[in-house]
C-alpha cells in the first residue's frame, strides 16, 4: 500500500493540470489583398491529470505542433487564438494562457517547460552549455551562483550526464547528449508541466529508447504532467497514459493507451493501427486513399468524410461532436462499427 | 587571458605574425611621447638629409626628422581609425540587431535611413562639413563625421545575420523561457555575430584610415597635426618626388602598409578564436 502511495505520488488529486476548451487557433493572412485562413487548431477541448503523460498524434500537417504551441502559449502571427481557452492549474491557482500573460510568463520555465521541435538545436552553438542553464532557469529558482551550480550538476548527474558537459559547446556533443540535456534543461525547475514536440525524433532507435525511458523516469520523479507530440506511434505505445488522435485540426479520438490501440473506434485511428508493422505478420499492410486535407478549405462535415470507407451521408453534412464512449471519447457518426470491420 | 594568448601564438601562424608587426608598430608610435624634438617644429635640423646613422629615415625639406615625424603621424592615424570604427561599430551593432530581431516597423525605420545613407557619397559630404565647419574642424569632430558615414553596409551585414538567428530554435527556447529582447540580443546573439563584427571592424579602420589619408593628402584637414596623409601632403607641397626625396614619402607609406597586414592578420586570427567552431577545427580536435 505504501510503496503504491511512493510510485504515484499526485495521482489522486482529481483536479486536472490542464484544461483546453473549445480552442481554435487559425493562421490568417492577408497578403495582397488575398485573404487565407488555415484551422489548424479548430474546436479542440482536453483535460489532462496531475502526473498523467499525455501522446497526441497525427500525420504531418494534422496541426498537432499548432495545438501544442498554442497550449504553451508559444504562438506567433500569423497563427492567432480565435476562441476558447487553455487554463493550467499550478499549485491551486488557475492560469489562462490568453488572459493573463504577465502571470503566464513569470511561470514560464518555472511551472511549464516546452522541448521544442528540432531540440537537438536548443543550444547555442557559440556558447557553452552551463550559460544556458543560466540563461533559462537561473531567475526562476532564486539561488545563489553556487547553489545553483550544484544543484544543475547533481540533476546533470541523474539524468546520466556528466556534469563536465556544463563545459563543452554543443558541437562537442553526441546527438543523444543534447537531446539529454534538451531534456534536463527543461526539468532542472522541476516544472509541474512539460511540453514536448517531436522529443525523439531523428534519434535513432536506441538513443530514442534511451531518452524515453529518461523523459518517463524524470516525470515519475517529480510527478509531473507531460503533453508529448510525434507521428511514431511505437514512442505512444511506450510511454503515453492517454493517446489523442488529431486528424485535420480536430481531435477525433481519445482514449487510454492500451484501449486505444486494441480496440480503436475511429475509422482513422483503425486504419493508424492497422498500419503498424506486428512481428511475425507477414501481410502488405494496405495504405488509405487520399491525403490529409488543406486546412485551408477543409471538407465539409466529418474532416475524414472524404477518405473513409464507412462515410454515409450525413458525414458529409454534419460535423460529429466529440462524445464519451467507453473508456475515451470519439468523434464519428458510426464510432465503434469499426471494430467489426 | 595570458593562455589564450600563449596558444594562439603557438597554434596560429598568422595570429603570430600579426601580432608581432602590430606591436612593433604600437611600440613605435607609441614612441613619439619620447621624442627630442616636438612634432610641429619645423627647420631646426637640416632638410633634405637621406636616411644615414644619424637620421635613420632622414629629414624632411622642412628640417624634420622623418622618424620622429612617423612615430607621431602612425599615433595620430591609428587614434582616428581607432575612433571611427568604434563609434561606428556601436552604430552599426545596434541598428542592424534591432532592426533585424525586431522586425516590422522597427526593421523599416532604420532600414530606410540606413539605405539612404548607403545612396550618398562620402567623400563630397565630408568635403562639405569642412567647409562648413572650417574653424571647429578638429580631428575628432572629422572622426565623428566620417563614422557618421561608415556604419551602413555593416549595419545591413548584421541585420541579415540577426534575421537568421531570430527563428533558430534557442532563440525560440529563449523567448519561452522569458529572456527579454535585450537579454537575448546580448548574451544569445551577440556572440554568433561576433566575429562578423571583428570583420567588418578590421575593414572599416581600414576605410577610416584612407579616408584620412585622402583628406589629409588634399589638404581637408589640420596640417599641422602630423598623420600619415599629412606627411604625404606636406611632401607633396614641397614636390618631394621631383626633388628625390623619396624617403619622406617612402616610409610613411610602408609604416601604413605594414599596419594594415599586422590588423588583417590579427583580425582573420582572432576570428578563428571566437568562434568555438574553427577554434577546434584549427587545433585537430
Amino acid at each position: 500500500m505504501l510503496a503504491a502511495v511512493e510510485n504515484k505520488p499526485a495521482s489522486v488529486e482529481a483536479k486536472p493540470v490542464l484544461r483546453v476548451e473549445g480552442l481554435k487557433a487559425y493562421y490568417q493572412m492577408n497578403y495582397f489583398g488575398v485573404r487565407r485562413e488555415v484551422r489548424a487548431v479548430d474546436d479542440v477541448s482536453l483535460t489532462i491529470k496531475r502526473n498523467e503523460i499525455y501522446g497526441i498524434a497525427g500525420e504531418s500537417s494534422s496541426g498537432k505542433s499548432s495545438l501544442i504551441k498554442t497550449i504553451a502559449g508559444a504562438i506567433t502571427p500569423p497563427l492567432r487564438v480565435v476562441e476558447g481557452s487553455v487554463k493550467f492549474d499550478f499549485g491551486g491557482k488557475e492560469l489562462d494562457v490568453y488572459a493573463q500573460r504577465p502571470a503566464m510568463k513569470a511561470a514560464r520555465w518555472k511551472h511549464l517547460s516546452y522541448v521544442m521541435q528540432g531540440s537537438m538545436n536548443v543550444l547555442n552553438p557559440v556558447r557553452k552549455v552551463k550559460h544556458a542553464f543560466h540563461d533559462f532557469a537561473f531567475k526562476h529558482m532564486g539561488l545563489s551562483e553556487g547553489e545553483f551550480r550544484a544543484r544543475v550538476e547533481s540533476h546533470l548527474q541523474r539524468i546520466g550526464l556528466d556534469p563536465r558537459v556544463l563545459e563543452s559547446y554543443p558541437h562537442q556533443l553526441s546527438g543523444g547528449m543534447r537531446q539529454r540535456l534538451t531534456i534536463g534543461l527543461a526539468t532542472v525547475c522541476e516544472p509541474e508541466f512539460i511540453i514536448a514536440d517531436e522529443p525523439t525524433t531523428a534519434l535513432d532507435v536506441l538513443v530514442q529508447q534511451d531518452v524515453l525511458a529518461l523523459i518517463k523516469g524524470v516525470q515519475q520523479r517529480m510527478g509531473s504532467s507531460i503533453i508529448f507530440v510525434t507521428h511514431d506511434m511505437t514512442v505512444h505505445a511506450a510511454i503515453a497514459d492517454r493517446i489523442g488522435i488529431v486528424y485535420a485540426g480536430r481531435l477525433v479520438e481519445e482514449g487510454p493507451t492500451l484501449d486505444v490501440f486494441q480496440r480503436p473506434q475511429h475509422p482513422y485511428t483503425a486504419h493508424l493501427i492497422a498500419s503498424l508493422p506486428r512481428i511475425g505478420d507477414t501481410r502488405k499492410r494496405v495504405a488509405l486513399g487520399g491525403k490529409p486535407p488543406n486546412l485551408a478549405d477543409p471538407p465539409s462535415g466529418c474532416r475524414f468524410h472524404p477518405r473513409c470507407p464507412l462515410a454515409v451521408d450525413k458525414c458529409k453534412s454534419e460535423n460529429p461532436p466529440l462524445l464519451a464512449r467507453n473508456t475515451g471519447r470519439v468523434a464519428c457518426w458510426r464510432a465503434g462499427e469499426v471494430e467489426a470491420a | 587571458m595570458f593562455k589564450i594568448l600563449r596558444d594562439l601564438l603557438r597554434y596560429n601562424i598568422e595570429f603570430a605574425i600579426g601580432f608581432v608587426l602590430t606591436l612593433a608598430i604600437f611600440l613605435f608610435a607609441l614612441a613619439h611621447f619620447w621624442a627630442p624634438l616636438p612634432d610641429n617644429a619645423i627647420y631646426l635640423l637640416p632638410p633634405d638629409m637621406p636616411p644615414s646613422a644619424q637620421y635613420w629615415f632622414g629629414t624632411t625639406s622642412r628640417g624634420q626628422d622623418v622618424l620622429w615625424q612617423m612615430s607621431s603621424a602612425i599615433w595620430n592615424t591609428m587614434l582616428f581609425g581607432l575612433s571611427v570604427t568604434i563609434l561606428s561599430r556601436l552604430l552599426a551593432v545596434a541598428v542592424g540587431m534591432i532592426s533585424g530581431y525586431l522586425g516590422g516597423k522597427w526593421d523599416e525605420f532604420l532600414m530606410t535611413i540606413n539605405d539612404t545613407m548607403i545612396a550618398l557619397p562620402n567623400i563630397p559630404i565630408l568635403l562639405l562639413v569642412y567647409f562648413v565647419m572650417r574653424d571647429q574642424m578638429s580631428w575628432p569632430v572629422l572622426a565623428l563625421t566620417a563614422a557618421l558615414l561608415g556604419w551602413n553596409y555593416d549595419a545591413r551585414l548584421i541585420r541579415s545575420v540577426t534575421l537568421s538567428l531570430r527563428n533558430r530554435e534557442f532563440t525560440r527556447h529563449a523567448v519561452f523561457a522569458g529572456m527579454s529582447v535585450p537579454q537575448i540580443l546580448v548574451r544569445q546573439h551577440l556572440p554568433y555575430v561576433m566575429p562578423v563584427i571583428f570583420f567588418t571592424a578590421m575593414n572599416n579602420l581600414i576605410w577610416a584610415i584612407g579616408l584620412e589619408v585622402t583628406l589629409s593628402v588634399l589638404g581637408f584637414s589640420d596640417i599641422n597635426r602630423p598623420t600619415i596623409g599629412g606627411m604625404i601632403y606636406w611632401a607633396n607641397q614641397h614636390q618631394a618626388i621631383i626633388a628625390g626625396i623619396w624617403w619622406w614619402i617612402a616610409f610613411p607609406i610602408i609604416a601604413v602598409v605594414l599596419l594594415f597586414l599586422g590588423l588583417f592578420l590579427l583580425a582573420i586570427s582572432v576570428n578563428e578564436y571566437i568562434d568555438p567552431r574553427s577554434r577546434l577545427s584549427r587545433m585537430g580536435a
